[in-house]
């Protein structure tokens, strides 16, 4: 994921910024609980396509800095 | 605004929110339906996307794409998004203007599309500046205040709610940024609109099933062209979504119409 396309990009929902999660090639919304695919290299900026987050990726949000 | 445009863009509102049901084409569908109807004719066409575009047109869709290009005042280290960018035209150009320090984002609710645009413009070596992202128009993933110029060429139409899309475009914009919105309109020319009829809702199926072999895809666009907003009532919407110097041109006696406005 390109760091100057995550830069660019918010959750469509809640306006919050994004985590990049390589692993699971998703963008993590904490305010929304919500990860957006990233297909092919196109992140999928689309409610009706993302998922929730599970109740343990939620509790591993990062600290607010 | 005057009482005509009142009673005019409240109409339009009220088309819109028919018991939660909105136009595709001539029917009336569930709003929830359009997004799917919508996207079932871009992923059937959007192989032959440019091909049609231009035996439609005739090959006038690059002309009317290109005053558009003139018009958007894109300079170098201008960040751009071209929503609805479908198969990449007004971003190729766009991505040539803004030079390595400036940036186009290619948005479109459709992948088949964005794939098919990506292809495209990566075979024609226009990388290094350009982003894709799949996205609703009415919910924009961007932050505030971030893009010099958006672009929307033939999209507004099919976007469900399209004073959502509208506010969307104006709060990503950054202020004096400016939005233009190229689209089929209501045609100014009487015996134009006669042989633009027939042009449309026999020839376009025809040239539709013949090429793309898809007919149905092709009678909806003539409806939902004939179901858009006219040019002052988009005009009247871009204001509603806090637009200034808001203005319009006619191309071609106003199959097309350009609008413009500028975030205050």
């Amino acid at each position: 994921m390109d760091k100057q396309l995550l830069d660019l990009l918010v959750c469509p929902v809640t306006k919050a910024p994004l985590e990049w999660h390589a692993d699971r090639q998703e963008l993590f919304c904490y305010a929304s609980n919500l990860a957006y695919p990233v297909r092919d290299g196109i992140p999928v900026m689309l409610e009706s396509e993302a998922r929730s987050l599970t109740e343990d990726e939620r509790a591993k949000r990062p600290k607010q800095r | 605004m005057s009482e005509k445009d009142q009673a005019s863009l409240s109409d339009h509102a009220a088309k819109q929110s028919q018991e939660g049901t909105t136009h595709f084409g001539y029917q009336q569908v569930a709003v929830e339906d359009k997004v799917r109807k919508v996207a079932d004719v871009f992923h059937s066409v959007a192989g032959k996307y440019d091909l049609m575009n231009d035996l439609m047109s005739g090959g006038i869709h690059r002309l009317w794409k290109r005053y558009t290009i003139n018009r958007s005042s894109v300079r170098r280290g201008h960040k751009v998004l071209d929503i609805a960018g479908g198969t990449g035209d007004l971003t190729l150009k766009f991505s040539q203007l803004v030079g390595p320090t400036g940036k186009v984002v290619l948005a479109d609710i459709n992948d088949s599309m964005l794939n098919v645009g990506r292809d495209k413009l990566t075979n024609r070596g226009a990388v290094g500046n350009i982003e894709y992202v799949q996205a609703n128009a009415e919910y924009l993933p961007f932050p505030d205040n971030t893009f010099d110029v958006i672009t929307i060429a033939f999209g507004l139409r099919n976007v469900t709610d399209k004073d959502k899309a509208l506010a969307s475009m104006a709060r990503v914009l950054k202020p004096g940024g400016r939005l233009l919105v190229l689209e089929f309109s209501k045609t100014t020319n009487p015996l134009m609109s006669k042989a633009y009829d027939t042009y449309s809702f026999t020839l376009l199926p025809l040239m539709g099933q013949l090429v793309a072999g898809d007919a149905e895809s092709y009678r909806y666009l003539a409806e939902s062209i004939r179901m858009h907003p006219d040019q002052e009532t988009l005009k009247g919407m871009m204001e509603n979504a806090g637009l200034v110097r808001v203005e319009y041109e006619n191309l071609t006696s106003g199959i097309v119409a350009l609008h413009t406005g500028i975030k205050p």
